[in-house]
């Protein structure tokens, strides 16, 4: 789960793919605040604090980089993730130089974007202090260490990253094509990567299982894998 | 043959035939005439002879024959071609000859042969054909040198029109501006290509617009169906139905590789269009390295011994990152996909080149061919086959070299990027070079 009451603000222009971004991260446990303009945008960030804004690169109204300078000339502390088309390969980097945390590609994985967003506010609200427990699991991702009820769990970086993206869906059911991108950065073409998914996936549930805990990773038949709550 | 040699020719031909003809003409006409005209001095002398001897002015047989050839036996009659022999000259001189029976008072008869020669006329027919001969040697070099001078001066309009068609490129956008030269048909040819190409270009432009736009405007719902369906699968109700979540799956995966072949095409586009202006200085070695660590685990599942080798560091290249990154990823890719189990991938970097090597199969086809839109080795895979195509129109855009080698026994295949001698200060010059 999302720490508590984290505050998101989501501003993007199309409706659709805004619900289903909004369902996706308040699945996760945040707030979600949606703006579908500029000018929404802007009034939320001068009236409210966000912990992270996603920020769509291409309003009708403006240009969400202006929106990213009004947010860093408030001094605003909220971590800003860069959604953006493609082709627009250079606004990513302008945002970036502005001071925003993170991009993403469209179209992009709900999976992907949630692992997103929890890296950018670990590292903002925690200085990347934060712990993360599920069930049996403790992590410390400064130290880059799996503890299993208090044992050390040695992982290869592979293992470790796989088991990190799990922990930021838990109870989603991630895609095989998902897990290859973000392994593999987004250029790889998923139907190449399934036999190394395969392996790493195998090799951490054997691990795991050697620790004692077992069934946390449930393949879903066809589609996937899934970090079970039970 | 240009257009002049060939019409020339055919002049030439023609004025052969009609010299040739001409001349027999010529030379028959003359022969007969002249003929003629010694048969007619011999029969006038003739015809004095036998005024002469029905006047009885004529001296004796005897006398006449100091003048003229006479004998006293019959001879056949009429006119003959004989041959004589010219005494001064020493020489068999062709005559006309006449004979005719006189009779001369007192003596009974006596045939006459009257002759005269023809050499005049066999040196005028000479003369007759020496200048027709000449005359057609000087209508040959003329109609040589006349040809040369045309091409040289009235076909260089048609010459200009044709280098500025042979470099013609439409991706620079921009109509042919042919001039108008004086004469009618090249200036009518420009005219016509002129609107020819301002249509190409139109319609060009409006084709660039309409693809640009369209795939803007399908980026958006392609994001928005990835997203759904993603949240779809999450819906409880699908894990309760064994068969429906693959089926969403599918969908899901089927979206991606609309996205992705979106992704491609939009890419190649971009890059024939010019949008990636600005290029900046790129660690080629440095991006090389870090995109063969994020793929190390795509070959350890495939079983392939993999090397990297870095001559010289750093490598600097004038070009925008973005298409640094997927060249690098385009070509290490289709090194994997085209790969076997268990075989090896070798990428090798200098300051000169660029190779990517790979174990494989031997392709059959055409290896220029490898580098077109939608070309698969094997239909049914998944990637739209597009990965070498970018490649290619990356290096066009850059200037860089590409070519493809197979060796080993056609067990290995090398894609080779030749970057350009320059980097650093030279850099600018090599790009404008390629625009």
């Amino acid at each position: 789960m999302a720490p508590l009451f984290m505050k998101i603000l989501l501003v993007e222009d199309e409706a659709a793919l805004r619900t289903a971004l909004a369902g996706s991260l308040r699945q996760n446990g945040y707030v979600v605040d949606e703006a579908a303009g500029f000018a929404q945008a802007h009034e939320k960030i001068e009236l409210y604090k966000y912990d992270c804004v996603l920020l769509d690169l291409t309003l009708p109204d403006g240009s969400g980089l202006d929106l990213l300078r009004a947010l860093k000339a408030e001094g605003s502390a909220a971590g800003v993730l860069i959604i953006t088309a493609r082709d627009a390969l250079d606004d990513k980097i302008a945002g970036l130089d502005l001071g925003a945390d993170d991009y993403l590609i469209k179209p992009f994985h709900l999976s992907e974007l949630n692992a997103r967003v929890r890296a950018i506010i670990r590292r903002r609200q925690f200085n990347g202090q934060q712990q993360i427990t599920f069930r049996d699991l403790l992590v410390l991702p400064e130290l880059a260490e799996v503890h299993v009820r208090g044992e050390l769990l040695v992982l290869t970086k592979k293992e470790y990253d796989l088991l990190l993206y799990l922990l930021a869906n838990p109870g989603r059911v991630l895609t095989k094509e998902a897990i290859a991108e973000h392994l593999c950065g987004d250029a790889v073409d998923a139907a190449d990567s399934f036999d190394f998914i395969y392996t790493h996936l195998k090799n951490l549930r054997k691990k795991l299982q050697e620790k004692g805990v077992e069934n946390y990773i449930r393949t879903m038949y066809g589609v996937g894998y899934k970090l079970s709550h039970e | 043959m240009n257009l002049l040699t060939a019409t020339t020719r055919y002049y030439l031909l023609l004025a052969l035939f009609l010299f040739v003809g001409g001349s027999l003409g010529l030379y028959h006409g003359i022969n007969w005439a002249l003929r003629t005209e010694v048969g007619e001095q011999l029969a006038d002398r003739r015809r004095e002879l036998l005024a002469k001897a029905q006047a009885n002015e004529l001296p004796s047989v005897s006398q006449l024959a100091i003048l003229l050839d006479i004998s006293r036996t019959p001879r056949p009659l009429g006119f003959r071609d004989t041959v004589l022999l010219d005494r001064t000259e020493n020489e068999m001189v062709p005559h006309r000859q006449l004979t005719f029976p006189l009779v001369v008072r007192g003596e009974g008869p006596v045939w006459v042969s009257l002759r005269k020669s023809l050499v005049e006329t066999e040196d005028l027919l000479g003369v007759v054909l020496a200048v027709m001969v000449a005359v057609l040697a000087l209508l040959l070099a003329g109609m040589v040198g006349l040809n040369r001078w045309l091409s040289a001066r009235l076909w260089a309009p048609f010459r200009h029109t044709l280098a500025a068609l042979r470099g013609y490129n439409l991706q620079q956008h921009q109509p042919l501006a042919l001039p108008a030269p004086a004469v009618a048909e090249f200036a009518e040819l420009n005219q016509a290509l002129n609107g020819f190409s301002q249509r190409l270009v139109a319609d060009y432009q409006s084709l660039r617009e309409f693809t640009a736009n369209a795939a803007h405007e399908t980026q958006t719902p392609l994001a928005i169906m990835q997203a759904q369906l993603e949240q779809l699968l999450q819906v409880p109700a699908l894990a309760e139905d064994p068969a429906a979540a693959p089926l969403v799956a599918d969908l899901y995966r089927g979206t991606l590789r609309l996205s992705r072949l979106h992704q491609a095409l939009s890419l190649l586009s971009k890059i024939e269009n010019r949008q990636f202006a600005e290029a900046q200085p790129v660690r080629l070695d440095e991006l090389l390295t870090e995109r063969m660590a994020q793929l190390e685990p795509l070959f350890d599942a495939r079983e392939l011994r993999y090397g990297l080798d870095i001559a010289q560091a750093p490598v600097v290249v004038l070009m925008h990152p973005g298409l640094a990154d997927s060249l690098l990823q385009n070509l290490l890719q289709n090194a994997v996909r085209h790969n076997v189990r268990g075989g090896a991938l070798m990428a090798t970097l200098t300051r000169h080149e660029l190779k990517v090597s790979n174990t494989g199969p031997a392709t059959p086809g055409d290896p220029a061919r490898f580098f077109e839109r939608f070309r698969k080795h094997n239909a049914a895979s998944d990637s739209p086959g597009l990965g070498l195509s970018i490649v290619q129109q990356i290096c066009a855009h850059y200037g860089f070299g590409l070519s493809y080698k197979l060796t080993e026994h056609g067990t290995r295949h090398t894609l080779r990027v030749t970057l350009p001698a320059a980097v650093g200060t030279a850099a600018p010059a090599v790009l404008s070079a390629s625009d």
